[in-house]
């Protein structure tokens, strides 16, 4: 502790928000606030006082909360979205212990009321800019494909983050790559977060708390990724009574059982799912499906018990693969594991600490197994992570985090093993290590009852670690030299400061402007130089060759709460600046190959956009509208004659609508259009003979596009039954009603019925696809 | 190794028996008219050509306009050998003396409109293509063959496979390399299109060795030709032969074999 204690004295030293003197006797109120059915804990909910317009504090990812003020006497108002608000008269003379259990509001779509003249929306103050946090109530009525509810799906119909296309799990926030989101599940980096190659997230929606979206203005906890982080907290299970929910859909089924362990002390869940196309498959009579096998699964676990009154213990996990294979000869399965272990410790009513050790693993396997060749090939990524985060409520003004992390990497990025008769030789590409760590510091400072500043810094550190030989190249790709590092030895380090800072200035009550600037480095990269977000990547650390990618964002928003908080306006603009961006030579090959770092080009990269989001927050009919106006370029040597172009995912325009209408207490409809600009591809200018066989030319890259991208998809919501014990509801919904021919997959090919011909061929992936789910719970 | 397309498939035939294919004509631009110089030396008896011609815009017909008037040489630089060719017909000129030889290297000099087009290639030692069978595949009208032959470990092989039927050359290539199969025997289905053969049809398959350079331009010429929809960021092909120019020169060695179709 006496270390601790030196810490914050620095921390003191060092931050001006903090040298507010203190003149009036000052006490702590801190506890813990949870959902008064379930017990679950509700992060980001808002605790303030009516006397003191301007103080609050918000509950950090665990439910704690702690805040301290002068001697006096209150009314508390402990706030969260789509829950009762809870009002409390207090004397406060002496530190307070105040757990708080929030009812929620009846009925899914009721108004939440916020009384007197604290009444803010939570976007108004509290939120820096570029954060969007979606409660998985939110979703819950949002159509989506196959009946399959889907948070990385629904927040696609957010502003500033787009879909990488149909059948892609992938998806692009403010212009950046697929592989620069940090997403994670409790703690634990998620590498591949799709099913069925990119159809489905993995994420079981049963199993989902809470999501918090970070487009910019990162806080210094988070770091890693350039574009986003995508925090994922799984549900902690219910401490008061046992139960059961499920689903029955017609792509897979769900069954979640939760309850309370040890006298109410602690509590489990457990949700899995199982897709369940191949029981179907093998009736078929077409003999490709017929020996064909296409499954998934995934299963969430997680405990947690209390300790004693300052100390729980959290254990969560999840496990999912995707099976399939094509005729018996190709056969591809995937899939991630994560395992985390939590401690949550209260060191006094000031301080918070949370410990972690986390364990995330991301495998593919590919076995080809025909009547010539047997050969499995696979490739993966490990990390152990650990991570200690402490929070600091030093006074009522100022919220101090800090902590450090550290991962150990170990990527493999492709071994081959093959029979004796096959074709192929055994190839074991070298694993790679590297140690990535990082401290950080934080203040959020309530600097007057306007002005909120959050700022801080993260100091990363990226270690390329042996054992391993590393080679140098030159300009063509040659090897030049070659050094063999021992085990443990550092082969490179890249110290990177990152400043992160957030400013909110409150005009009226109604609005705020807010002003964020931040920097982000990526040390894990993903290269993947094929169409589609692919199964088969490999994800390679920043090595001798690869410099670590470094984005630094600036935003400026402003927000606007009306109609007595029922609606909720932003607009934001965003400017980013990318460094140390990864492209690829032409025909590199990226399987199996020891030289792949000579077939990787580096260049810079920007982006910037405006993005504009109005949101009806209660009464019968909510739902939103965002649009976003962005360009993001690349510029890299040897593409281009380095000159900037739109990068695939520049999508110039973007609007989403989601609307949302409680008819009756049985039926709720609910509908959602998308609309984009086709991303930047390069189409041939024209073409000459190879062998008989026309091959294409082709111009500046990405300087054609696709269609445009439009889907309407509606659904509707029966609750069939509904009693104190049981529930039992149908979804229906239609995925793109009007059946526009969106494309997945373009060729430019030999016309099959001319031979003199050349044709361009389209494929759509889902005209008007019903669906039908049923869901339970009791 | 193409492994992701069956998958991506079969992902679409039995999911989503809503998706479907249409032909569509987006507005494409129209690069100016590029040379294209195409041709070959093999261990086969000669005499060798070289075509040239001129791209055209991507829905003309594949018909491209040959360019005469050029002047072409060809030498065997190991045996200090050098050949004019003679323009036989319209765009396609033709070697005399030239004899293609293991291990010799060949340099290609084109000069038109005052502008030097040049390439070098070795023509590696043969690989003898032991024999082709057939795979009778569980999709329907899809027969392909097998071929069989030994990759030699002492050297870096690159290679190109062409398929004629019933004496009809497929508008088709593959290339391969023993990057991860040196010194293997090979087994391996060259890919074709829905029945493009057919029972008792007489095929004969063509195992041309190539060197490093025509394989480079071939191996992205074929994922241009044939996989251009999986390519994140398609480009021309990175032609062997310096000056500006598209196509390729390639000194290249010839096994054949034939079977019919059972």
């Amino acid at each position: 502790m006496l270390q601790l204690k030196h810490l914050v004295i620095i921390l003191l030293l060092l931050s001006p928000g903090l040298v507010l003197a203190q003149s009036k006797k000052t006490f702590t109120i801190s506890g813990t606030i949870k959902d008064k059915a379930s017990g679950e804990t509700l992060p980001a909910a808002t605790v303030s006082f009516v006397e003191l317009p301007g103080k609050g504090v918000t509950s950090n990812s665990y439910g704690f909360y702690a805040i301290s003020i002068p001697e006096g006497s209150y009314t508390m108002l402990t706030t969260y979205t789509g829950y009762t608000t809870d009002t409390l008269k207090i004397l406060l003379t002496k530190n307070m212990l105040i757990n708080k259990s929030l009812a929620s509001a009846s009925g899914q779509l009721q108004e939440v009321k916020i009384k007197s003249s604290t009444a803010r929306s939570n976007n108004i103050l509290t939120t820096p800019a570029g954060v969007q946090r979606l409660n998985i109530k939110d979703i819950n009525n949002v159509p989506v494909l196959l009946g399959e509810k889907d948070v990385l799906k629904t927040i696609q119909l957010l502003p500033g983050i787009v879909s990488a296309g149909d059948g892609n799990a992938g998806f692009f926030v403010r212009g950046g790559a697929a592989d620069q989101n940090l997403i994670l599940l409790d703690e634990a980096t998620v590498y591949n977060p799709s099913h069925f190659l990119g159809f489905f997230s993995v994420f079981n929606s049963d199993a989902i708390k809470d999501i918090s979206i970070y487009k910019g203005g990162m806080p210094a906890n988070y770091g890693g990724r350039l574009s986003s982080v995508e925090d994922i907290q799984m549900n902690d299970g219910n401490n008061q009574k046992f139960g059961a929910s499920g689903g029955i859909g017609l792509i897979a089924s769900r069954l979640t059982v939760d309850g309370p362990l040890f006298d109410n002390k602690g509590s489990f869940i457990i949700s899995a799912r199982r897709s369940y196309v191949d029981l179907f498959t093998g009736f078929a009579s077409d003999t490709t499906t017929k020996h064909s096998k296409i499954y998934f699964y995934d299963v969430n676990l997680k405990g947690n018990y209390q300790l004693d009154s300052i100390n729980r213990i959290f254990l969560s996990g999840y496990f999912g693969k995707d099976v399939m294979s094509f005729r018996n000869s190709y056969g591809l399965d995937y899939g991630n594991s994560t395992g985390t272990l939590r401690w949550n410790h209260i060191f006094s009513s000031k301080l918070f600490s949370n410990t972690s050790l986390i364990y995330s693993n991301y495998t593919y396997d590919v076995n080809i197994d025909d009547n010539t060749d047997n050969i499995k090939v696979s490739s993966a990524i490990t990390d152990y992570h650990f991570k200690q985060d402490f929070t600091y409520y030093l006074n009522a003004s100022n919220k101090l985090g800090f902590g450090l992390e550290s991962t150990y990497h170990i990527t493999q990025p492709g071994t081959a093993v093959a029979t004796a008769s096959s074709s192929y030789n055994d190839v074991f590409l070298e694993k790679k290590y590297a140690l990535e760590s990082a401290l950080y510091l934080s203040d959020e400072w309530n600097a007057s009852d306007k002005l909120k500043i959050t700022y801080g810094v993260r100091l990363s550190d990226l270690s390329v670690l042996g054992p391993g030989n590393f080679y140098t190249y030159d300009k063509d790709g040659n090897k030049t030299d070659s050094t063999y590092y021992k085990s443990g030895k550092i082969v490179k380090s890249y110290i990177t400061p990152e400043p992160r800072f957030a400013a909110s200035y409150q005009l009226n009550p109604n609005s705020s402007v807010k002003l964020s600037y931040d920097r982000n480095v990526q040390n894990i990269h993903l290269l993947n130089n094929s169409a589609y977000l692919s199964t088969t990547n490999v994800y390679l650390p920043s090595s001798n060759n690869i410099k670590p990618e470094i984005a630094d964002q600036a935003a400026l928003g402003y927000y606007h709460t009306f109609h007595n908080n029922g609606f909720e306006f932003s607009s934001e603009i965003y400017y980013k600046n990318l460094q140390n961006q990864i492209d690829y030579k032409n025909g590199a090959d990226l399987v199996g190959n020891p030289n792949i770092e000579a077939d990787l080009l580096y260049g810079s990269g920007r982006a910037y956009g405006w993005e504009t989001y109005i949101k009806k927050k209660s009464g019968k009919f909510t739902g939103w509208i965002s649009y976003t106006l962005s360009k993001t370029e690349l510029k890299i040597p040897g593409i281009n004659n380095g000159d900037y172009y739109p990068a695939t995912q520049d999508q110039t325009n973007h609007i989403s609508l989601v609307g949302m209408y409680q008819a009756t207490k049985k039926w709720t409809f609910s509908a959602d259009f998308v609309y984009n600009t086709g991303d930047a591809v390069t189409w041939p200018s024209g073409k000459f003979s190879v062998d008989g066989a026309p091959v294409y030319y082709y111009g500046a890259r990405n300087s054609n596009r696709l269609p445009a991208y439009n889907r309407l998809d509606i659904g509707a919501t029966l609750l069939a039954k509904k009693t104190a014990k049981y529930e039992s509801s149908w979804t229906f919904s239609i995925y793109n009603l009007y059946g526009q021919s969106n494309p997945y997959d373009i060729i430019f090919q030999a016309d099959p019925n001319n031979a003199n011909k050349t044709q361009v061929q389209q494929t759509t992936l889902f005209k008007m696809v019903p669906s039908v789910t049923y869901n339970f719970k009791f | 190794m193409r492994i992701q397309t069956p998958i991506i498939i079969l992902v679409l035939l039995i999911l989503f028996s809503s998706s479907c294919q249409k032909v569509i004509t987006p507005q494409l631009s129209n690069g100016a008219p590029q040379l294209v110089i195409e041709g070959a030396v093999s261990d086969t008896t000669g005499p060798y050509h070289i075509n040239i011609s001129k791209t055209v815009s991507f829905y003309a017909d594949n018909t491209y306009p040959n360019v005469s008037g050029a002047s072409v040489t060809i030498t065997d630089q190991t045996a200090g050998v050098n050949d004019l060719l003679t323009e036989t017909s319209t765009g396609v000129y033709t070697t005399h003396i030239i004899v293609g030889t293991p291990g010799h290297t060949y340099q290609l000099q084109v000069v038109l409109n005052g502008k030097n087009y040049t390439a070098v290639s070795t023509m590696p030692l043969p690989v003898a293509l032991d024999s082709i069978t057939f795979d009778y595949t569980s999709v329907k009208n899809m027969i392909q063959p097998v071929v069989h032959y030994q990759d030699p470990a002492a050297f870096v092989n690159y290679y190109k496979y062409n398929i004629t039927v019933n004496g009809v050359k497929l508008n088709r290539f593959q290339t391969d390399e023993d990057r991860l199969m040196n010194g293997k025997y090979i087994n391996e289905d060259l890919v074709t299109d829905t029945g493009a053969i057919k029972k008792n049809n007489l095929v004969l398959v063509n195992l041309d060795g190539i060197d490093k350079g025509a394989y480079n331009f071939l191996q992205e010429a074929e994922n241009i030709a044939f996989y251009n929809d999986q390519l994140a960021t398609p480009a021309t092909p990175t032609s062997n032969i310096s000056g500006g120019c598209l196509g390729y020169f390639s000194a290249q060695t010839v096994s054949s074999k034939s079977a019919v179709v059972k």
